[in-house]
């Protein structure tokens, strides 16, 4: 009896409403999307990693390629940071990196068919995206 | 000899060449491709791949910030090489360009590596910005301001000069540049169409040869919508194979078919309202949740900020550079959305180089032609003698 559930939950939990954390956290995983390099993984990622070179007896020797690399090192231990490390870490007084960004727009919002990209009128009720039609909302509803 | 290397070192492209030459364009990142195992390319090498689909970037800036350093060594390496500048360091100074609001440990690394790395004579770190003014006052003499609006790859930046002095509190960034249009578009075709989220470079060069910026943004919908022929925003581009095709081209117009299927096995992409919506993000960048003003917008909210009486000023010198100044349609665009924001007393003129992505380059070309420039730069003898101190003290920065 415990496998049975009353079909009247069953189609409320299917069609889930999404809260607006959700629908903002979902909008913020798009924009990062947006950011990105690369979709794909590295062609080089899977290749098995070179042997590593084995010692040679002029290691010892301070030739200036050699010194060289110890100090591209160097370079990569100190300067690796991400983007994030930086204006957390340097908010200066008067106009800086954040007071320099665009304020939100006077204008009021503008909103397109998630699917086709022409303006819509309407707003799916599970996850706020919009559509322009029918058509375009049965779409939706099948890749979303 | 002394002499001067210009470089506006670019989150996507490098602009360098000696003062006394000519500017080249240089993809400033590394590639991996497909193909070609084991090997990675470095700047221009990536003409040497022969098959570029589902190339895989590799990029020194993050945000249009200066963070992965090994790569960009990797490209200067390559740059100032015997393959390409063959730069005698002792005897040449350097002109480099950095982001407005630079973080100040991407500066002393920059001052470390140019001075105690590749050890070049002398060295001016400035603004992309502050050159193009400086060519803008050049050729213009008899004005006082002006306003430089750079869209490049990782972001916009608005920005108020005043007899060559940057306006710190009228800077502007929207966080919209080429990158993200790129993707943007990458998205929409795949979702809409065919899969291309690995084809950074394919759907770059896709939004080059079919994207512009619309002049009536509603009217071109309704177009858009229309059937057969009378949609004449509908556009049918051949993507290339790299096999018959080597680079992608939109199809006549006499040659669509806009009734069926081509019987020529060449992948179609059929592009409508992408062509224009895509570049409209950096009008509207709300119309993808981005809650930023648009460029327009943006360079009137900066310019009433600054004190009444230089304002018709700025709005009569407004310059746009950087590569998405290119889009079709955009110094139009512009022009229409601040001729309709600002009152009609003021003169609005909005100029587009012949050049709009070496303009920078070309500002700091004649910069090293000053008379002036010997006292701009700081010297390795300086640098040694006074570390990042000197280098904070002197640059505009």
């Amino acid at each position: 009896e415990h496998d049975k559930k009353p079909s009247r939950s069953q189609e409320a939990s299917q069609r889930r409403i999404l809260d607006c954390a959700t629908r903002q956290r979902r909008l913020n995983r798009q924009l990062d999307a947006l950011e990105k390099d690369n979709f794909q993984d590295d062609p080089h990622a899977n290749l098995p990693q070179l042997v590593k070179r084995l010692p040679q007896f002029d290691d010892n020797n301070e030739s200036s390629k050699k010194r060289k690399k110890t100090r591209g090192d160097h370079f990569k231990l100190r300067f690796r940071k991400t983007f994030k490390h930086f204006w957390k870490s340097s908010v200066s007084e008067g106009p800086n990196y954040l007071t320099a960004c665009a304020p939100p727009s006077k204008l009021p919002q503008r909103h397109f068919c998630a699917v086709c990209g022409f303006p819509s009128n309407y707003t799916c009720v599970s996850c706020g995206a919009r559509y322009c039609c029918v058509k375009c909302l049965g779409t939706h509803q099948e890749t979303r | 000899m002394m002499t001067t290397l210009v470089l506006d070192n670019g989150a996507y492209t490098a602009k360098i060449g000696y003062s006394h030459d000519k500017v080249s364009v240089i993809p400033n990142c590394q590639f991996r491709s497909k193909t070609a195992r084991l090997k990675t390319f470095t700047a221009n090498q990536l003409d040497e791949i022969k098959d570029p689909s589902g190339l895989f970037y590799i990029l020194p800036y993050q945000k249009g910030y200066l963070v992965n350093w090994d790569v960009q060594r990797n490209v200067w390496d390559h740059l100032f090489g015997k393959e390409m500048f063959k730069v005698d360091f002792a005897d040449t100074s350097i002109v480099i360009t950095e982001p407005y609001f630079n973080f100040s440990s991407i500066q002393e690394s920059m001052n470390e590596i140019l001075f105690e790395e590749y050890q070049f004579h002398a060295a001016l770190r400035i603004n992309a910005g502050s050159l193009s003014a400086h060519k803008y006052f050049q050729e213009n003499s008899s004005e006082l301001c002006c306003i430089v609006v750079d869209s490049g790859y990782s972001f916009t930046h608005i920005v108020p000069y005043c007899r060559g002095k940057k306006m710190k509190d009228g800077i502007c960034r929207i966080n919209v540049g080429g990158k993200l249009l790129t993707n943007h578009l990458k998205e929409i075709i795949s979702y809409r169409q065919l899969h291309v989220m690995d084809e950074t470079h394919v759907i770059n060069q896709v939004k080059e040869d079919v994207c512009y910026v619309s002049q009536d943004f509603y009217k071109d919908m309704e177009i858009a919508k229309l059937k057969g022929e009378e949609n004449t925003v509908m556009l049918d581009y051949v993507l290339p194979d790299f096999s018959t095709i080597k680079k992608g081209f939109c199809k006549p117009r006499e040659e669509m078919n806009f009734s069926g299927k081509y019987k020529t096995g060449e992948q179609i992409l059929r592009l409508t309202n992408e062509r224009y919506a895509v570049p409209e993000t950096l009008f509207h960048p709300s119309d993808i949740g981005i809650q930023e003003m648009g460029i327009p917008e943006a360079i009137v909210n900066s310019v009433q900020n600054l004190p009444g009486e230089m304002q018709p000023h700025f709005f009569k010198n407004i310059v746009l550079t950087g590569g998405n100044s290119l889009l079709p349609g955009f110094r139009d665009r512009v022009f229409k959305d601040v001729r309709s924001l600002t009152p009609t007393d003021f003169e609005v003129s909005v100029v587009l180089p012949a050049n709009p992505i070496c303009y920078s380059w070309e500002g700091g070309k004649l910069l090293s032609e000053n008379p002036d420039f010997d006292e701009m730069v700081i010297t390795r003898d300086d640098y040694e003698e006074n570390g990042h101190y000197i280098c904070e003290e002197k640059f505009d920065i």
